[in-house]
């Protein structure tokens, strides 16, 4: 699955990618028949989804912690994004695939600073 | 809808009669609720005048400093702390905490008469951003009624807490939305508004016949009639918003409900200058973002007035206090948008007049008056968003209600001074529900320019806005205000202490902690001759949550799934 971080470069991706998934209510519904192939674009994610609480699309803490460099594991974010936590954090276990989820990850893993 | 059985066992219902409670409450009527009895708290807005008033003055500017606690009732399990508006009736006072548990308590002592807990869709409640808070019951025609996050609409016996009907009205299911705002009731109608703004709905309001629990009619927020779906381009009501979460109110010459309605999805547009044909939802949106007046009986549209036409802020009028005035032989409705403009209508919802409570505001660089005409409204591009828009997503003012005093002619209202950096995100028709929200943007709060965030009581005259004094606090309270007729203004403030001020020169008289922040309900009532003050405490949810990244201090360590209904009465 392709994943990419330059933003700039992501416009008409976000948009081919947020139409296939919002496009595909079963995707969005259940993670048995979410496609695996379905591009995925998360900043777009956390622009529509996430960012209220983890601001800054993920950099820096909100409400939510902040995700760039996270010190927890891949396991307890996983678990994270699944579950969620009463009171604090919706649970996302039904909404995206594990291979969605994977590329969440990744993205937390991959944040960085604004350039400049 | 379906109706369920009185004796399904997910009700747990625990009724406890206690011989020497007070008496239980009376019948509660329109007529009632519409002369808003002395002793009593019987709907959300205390009247339906809505003036949040109590005109008991045995508690007054000369003897508060005696204040002390006289009772405390804990609800448990107050996930996101309490946003409860209490009600009382003939001594007996019904409060919810999250989850929709739902008391009925002895007002004089905090005995508990019943309690009812719904058995709610946990997987669901686990899925929702707002959640799992509630803001309290309606009270008529001897039930009690509260809305749940999974779509339904319960009524209880008064007596009893027994279940008389639970009526599903929306599939929360698949719209992940259900109802956190307490009903109204009027005319042997509950009116009840669904959660919508983030989500892919169409923002319901239902009607519903409070004897049999039969829905009575439905009315759309976004694109509810042929004129209002012009005003959505490109289909864009598929991606929906709207939702009336908050409680209006009632008018009953006219026999009509007064609502405010949420923001449209996503809550920024990319659309630049041309909202009107650009952008994720092009046009004016309606009706989102607007006050309506339904017929209480039809939920027939009689007449709306836009706020924000195509609100790109996410600054909705879903603030549901409509403050009615008479003043020099005109009949007017005092509405507070979220922005911190503050509206003012006859009773058709014809502009009378807007001021503003916030000192920093930049989303517009001015409402006219006369037309309601937004001028200089700043619609942005996708991108990074220069100058921080103010003030931030939290509100000008919050959803909790403003007080005014009909002794001192003053509307006493809490102003939020704080901004946002804002980075808009072009994302694509969100029509699917489940994907929780859509917002279309990152961004953080920020403190307006050259300034700190802070939080200000203001004493104003409602309808031309002119200010007599102001109180500032430093971080900017969000529960409820209290005015009474024994000259006091009572703010329950966000560190989690209740502060008594002279309604008339704003000069504190008495302060006391509840230990925890607040941010519901406040009110005045009197069982047995003796005045009681009850304030719901319990910090956290979409506003408070920022409190502690933002502000440290006592905040770090206050509890967001803790609360506590305490009464105050004179030592």
């Amino acid at each position: 699955m392709k994943f990419e971080l330059d933003a700039t470069a992501l416009l008409p991706a976000i948009v081919m990618a947020a139409a296939l998934i919002w496009a595909a209510p079963a995707a969005a519904q259940s993670a048995a028949t979410a496609p695996d192939y379905a591009p995925f674009d998360v900043e777009a994610l956390f622009g529509s989804t996430c960012g209220w609480c983890h601001s800054d699309a993920g950099r820096e803490a909100g409400k939510g912690p902040q995700l760039m460099d996270s010190p927890r594991t891949d396991d307890y974010l996983r678990n994270r994004i699944k579950m969620g936590k009463e009171g604090a954090m919706p649970a996302f276990g039904t909404a995206f695939s594990d291979a969605q989820i994977d590329d969440i990850i990744k993205y937390i893993r991959a944040l960085k600073p604004h350039q400049g | 809808m379906t109706k369920r059985s009185l004796a399904l066992p997910i009700a747990v219902a625990f009724a406890a009669t206690f011989a020497a409670s007070s008496t239980f409450a009376q019948s509660v009527d329109t007529a009632r609720i519409d002369a808003g009895g002395q002793n009593d708290w019987l709907t959300y807005h205390g009247s339906y005048k809505s003036y949040h008033y109590s005109p008991l003055a045995q508690i007054n500017a000369s003897n508060v400093s005696n204040l002390g606690v006289a009772w405390i009732h804990i609800p448990g399990r107050s996930t996101r702390g309490l946003q409860s508006m209490p009600l009382v009736a003939d001594g007996v006072l019904y409060y919810t905490g999250s989850y929709s548990r739902t008391f009925a308590l002895n007002g004089a002592t905090g005995e508990v008469i019943w309690s009812y807990f719904p058995e709610l869709d946990d997987a669901l409640v686990a899925r929702q951003t707002h959640s799992p808070y509630n803001r309290g019951v309606a009270l008529g025609e001897g039930k009690v009624y509260v809305g749940t996050m999974d779509g339904r609409l319960i009524a209880l016996d008064a007596k009893t807490g027994k279940v008389a009907w639970d009526t599903k009205l929306i599939d929360s299911q698949k719209l992940t939305v259900g109802f956190t705002g307490a009903p109204l009731y009027a005319k042997g109608t509950i009116v009840i508004g669904a959660q919508g703004g983030e989500w892919p709905g169409r923002g319901p309001i239902f009607g519903v016949d409070a004897a049999t629990g039969k829905k009575k009619w439905e009315f759309l927020t976004v694109a509810g009639t042929d004129e209002a779906m012009k005003t959505w381009g490109n289909d864009s009501w598929r991606t929906g918003g709207g939702g009336g979460w908050m409680p209006g109110t009632y008018d009953s010459e006219t026999s009509t409900i007064w609502w405010g309605t949420a923001n449209p999805a996503p809550l920024y547009d990319w659309s630049g200058n041309d909202y009107k044909t650009q952008g994720a939802r092009p046009g004016d949106n309606l009706y989102t973002s607007s006050v309506i007046g339904l017929d209480v009986d039809t939920g027939k549209l009689k007449f709306y007035h836009q706020e924000l036409p195509h609100d790109a802020w996410d600054f909705d009028s879903a603030v549901g206090e409509f403050v009615m005035l008479d003043r020099d032989g005109q009949k007017l409705v005092v509405h507070p948008n979220k922005s911190g403009y503050i509206f003012v209508y006859d009773r058709s919802a014809a502009l009378k007049n807007v001021w503003r409570i916030t000192q920093n505001s930049n989303f517009v660089k001015n409402i006219d008056a006369k037309t309601g005409e937004l001028i200089g409204r700043r619609d942005f591009s996708a991108g990074k968003v220069d100058e921080p828009l103010c003030p931030h997503i939290s509100g000008g003012v919050s959803f909790n209600a403003g007080s005014y005093n009909p002794k001192t002619g003053l509307y006493y209202k809490l102003g939020q001074e704080w901004c946002m950096t804002l980075d808009v995100v072009k994302t694509t028709p969100v029509t699917a529900p489940q994907a929780q929200l859509n917002i279309g943007a990152n961004f953080k709060i920020a403190p307006p320019p050259g300034g700190e965030i802070y939080g200000h009581l203001d004493a104003r005259d409602p309808v031309t806005g002119a200010k007599k004094w102001e109180v500032r606090f430093p971080e900017p309270p969000l529960a409820s205000v209290l005015s009474t007729g024994g000259n006091l203004v009572f703010v329950p403030d966000s560190r989690g202490v209740v502060h008594a001020y002279d309604a008339e020169s704003g000069t504190e008289l008495w302060n006391h902690s509840d230990g925890t922040g607040h941010q519901g309900g406040i009110i005045s009532y009197s069982v047995g001759g003796k005045q009681y003050i009850a304030i719901t405490a319990g910090f956290g949810g979409m506003a408070s949550d920022d409190y502690a990244p933002t502000f440290g201090g006592v905040y770090k360590s206050m509890p967001r799934d803790d609360g506590a209904l305490i009464v105050y009465s004179l030592k």
